[in-house]
């Protein structure tokens, strides 16, 4: 059926050569080395302890992003809500912050926003059974709305000492929110393959009817994993908030796709059931490389979303060969 | 006689819009046996199967197990009833591997409810174990299921239900994919199911097959059981002749 197309010839190549599955498992972990020698090359104060340290911070909410957008795309579906639900969350956060509710209730605040979030997503996708791509759509249109309703679209200063601890100190070599962020994944990670509630997702992304054929509860699944991306873009909002210092209620849509992005690049299946999490997020830590590279290189901040359009056009069509 | 059936279906209904995909079906399948369900294509066999493992609800009647009415919600429900199934397309998840569709939803854990963790290399050493007991020719549990042929995908779906029932398998043409070999492999596995006294329901289109196996036959046409048989006193020519509705007996 493929033979005669280019993706196809691509995938027979990459089947004969029986590099197939490492080909696509190694896609992140080979253009992040790449982009590291390349950059070197090109800048001098790329390959510093510093710099690095910086990118691994500035990776944070991409990684967030993006780990939780492998949830839902890995129920071959995807979630464009995510970077909405960061701003409503962010803009939670901040009511909550300055009406004195104290940093530990603001980041709950933050998460169930997008626990809420997840829970419509997932309903309207697993039980209404509308296409995942109109309900996050949707979803994403009001809780862009909300946010900018409630707060008229003025982002609220937070400063906190424990949040900018968070964002600056070290422990070891590593900021703490980079370690926060390893902590997540190392738990996501444990969750898609260690745990059974890991299997049912991918097998209900990778066939429906054989999972139901099984006895699992496919609306339920779903809502699992829009859970998760839900959950995600409420933990990224409180990063937000701690890396730009105040709440951010105007959605930027470039979170999207720079999160799906990330997960195409790290080897998940956009026809779902194939997914890890380290893939993603080291894909996540390779657009923040290559963006951060780019500036230093001095590439105009303006070329970054063309640059990561073709990464995701790209990749995903290394996968379309596939099934 | 209620208890003799091992299941007894009675005058089933199952319609999907305009289309009347049972139309009143009734049949029993007497324990330790093995039944089978002949009739041309869409004759509503598959869907009659799905009524009994949970997947589809029927629109009317009544199935009893044993004798107790039974309603099953969901294949599970029926699963938890010791009723294995091999559906006609199978109902594997290609993407994962050969264990992990034998365990699917029925993993290995260890730890309490929420935060049970997997017992990853338990289970892909049991379900090795079950695939070489079994005699079907699986290459390796560790591969994912998209890179095995039919027969051996085939022998996948019925190791599984295999492994898991406890009273009845049903199994959908569980040998339209199948070479000359792999076809005796399963027949034989079918008998020492029986055996071990589970009830095993096979459809098939292959009458000599349905000659060799089973003790029972049932002939449905249109959405309706047209006749049965205990298969000693009918020859496949017969069948033939009541499957294609050129003389009705009964
Ligand atoms: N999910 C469905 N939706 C709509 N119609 C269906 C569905 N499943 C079955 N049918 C219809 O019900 C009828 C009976 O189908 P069924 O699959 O039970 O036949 P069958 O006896 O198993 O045939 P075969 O020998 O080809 O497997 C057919 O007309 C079919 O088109
Ligand atoms: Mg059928």
């Amino acid at each position: 059926m493929l033979h005669d197309t280019r993706a196809g010839r691509l995938h027979r190549f990459a089947r004969a050569a029986s590099l197939e599955e490492t080909w696509m498992k190694a896609t992140a972990p080979a253009a992040l080395v790449l982009a590291g020698i390349v950059f070197s090359m090109l800048s001098p104060y790329f390959a510093t302890w510093r710099n690095v340290n910086g990118m691994l911070a500035d990776a944070a909410i991409p990684v967030l992003l993006a780990v939780g957008m492998t949830f839902a795309v890995m129920l071959a579906g995807i979630d464009l809500s995510m970077a909405g639900t960061m701003a409503l969350a962010s803009v939670v956060f901040g009511l909550s912050y300055t009406a004195g509710w104290g940093l530990a209730l603001s980041c709950l605040l933050s998460i169930g926003v997008g626990l809420v979030v997840g829970v419509v997503n997932g309903l309207f996708v697993g039980r209404v059974r509308i296409p995942d791509m109109i309900v996050t759509l949707g979803t994403m249109g009001l809780v862009q709305g909300i946010g900018l309703i409630v707060s008229r679209g003025i982002p609220v200063p937070v400063s906190d000492p424990v949040l900018q601890a968070v964002a600056s100190s070290s422990l070891g070599p590593f900021r703490y929110n980079f370690l926060i962020v390893v902590l997540v994944v190392v738990v996501l990670h444990v969750m898609l393959t260690h745990m059974p509630v890991g299997t049912h997702l991918l097998s209900v992304g990778d066939n429906v009817e054989a999972s139901k054929a099984m006895g699992l509860r496919v609306p339920r699944v779903k809502l699992i994993g829009y859970l998760v991306c839900g959950a995600m873009s409420g933990l990224a909002a409180v990063f937000m908030v701690l890396y730009v210092g105040s709440t951010q209620p105007a959605t930027n849509t470039d979170y999207v796709m720079k999160a799906v992005a990330a997960t195409v690049l790290g080897g998940t299946s956009l026809f779902g059931g194939r997914a890890t999490i380290w893939g993603p997020a080291l894909g996540a830590v390779l657009l923040t490389v290559v963006q951060t590279g780019l500036t230093m290189a001095g590439v105009e901040a303006f070329y970054e979303p063309a640059v990561v359009g073709v990464v995701v056009l790209a990749a995903a069509s290394m996968m379309r060969g596939r099934r | 006689m209620p208890g003799s059936h091992a299941v007894e279906v009675v005058d089933l209904y199952k319609s999907f819009g305009n289309v009347e995909a049972l139309r009143g079906v009734s049949l029993t399948v007497r324990p330790g046996e093995v039944t089978a369900i002949v009739g041309d294509n869409g004759a509503g066999k598959s869907t009659l199967i799905k009524c009994l493992s949970g997947y589809h609800a029927a629109d009317g009647g009544r199935i009893l197990l044993d004798g107790q009415e039974v309603r099953f919600g969901s294949p599970l429900d029926a699963r938890r009833q010791g009723i294995e199934t091999v559906y006609q397309d199978l109902a594997l998840a290609d993407e994962l591997t050969v264990w992990q569709n034998i365990f699917l939803n029925r993993e290995l854990t260890v730890g309490p409810r929420p935060l049970r963790l997997m017992r990853r290399r338990a289970m892909r050493t049991s379900a090795a174990q079950l695939v070489d007991s079994l005699a079907v020719s699986v290459p390796s549990v560790g591969k994912t299921v998209r890179r095995l042929s039919g027969g051996q995908r085939q022998a996948v779906a019925i190791a599984r239900a295999v492994m898991w029932s406890s009273q009845l398998v049903i199994m959908d043409e569980p040998t339209a994919a199948l070479g000359l070999r792999e076809t005796a492999q399963v027949e034989d596995l079918i008998r020492r199911v029986v055996d071990q006294g589970t009830t095993v329901l096979v459809i098939s289109h292959n009458f000599e097959q349905v000659m060799r196996l089973s003790q029972q036959v049932w002939v449905m046409r249109g959405g309706r059981v047209v006749s049965g048989h205990r298969t000693a006193d009918v020859s496949g020519v017969e069948l033939v002749a009541e499957v294609t509705g050129a003389r009705e007996f009964s």
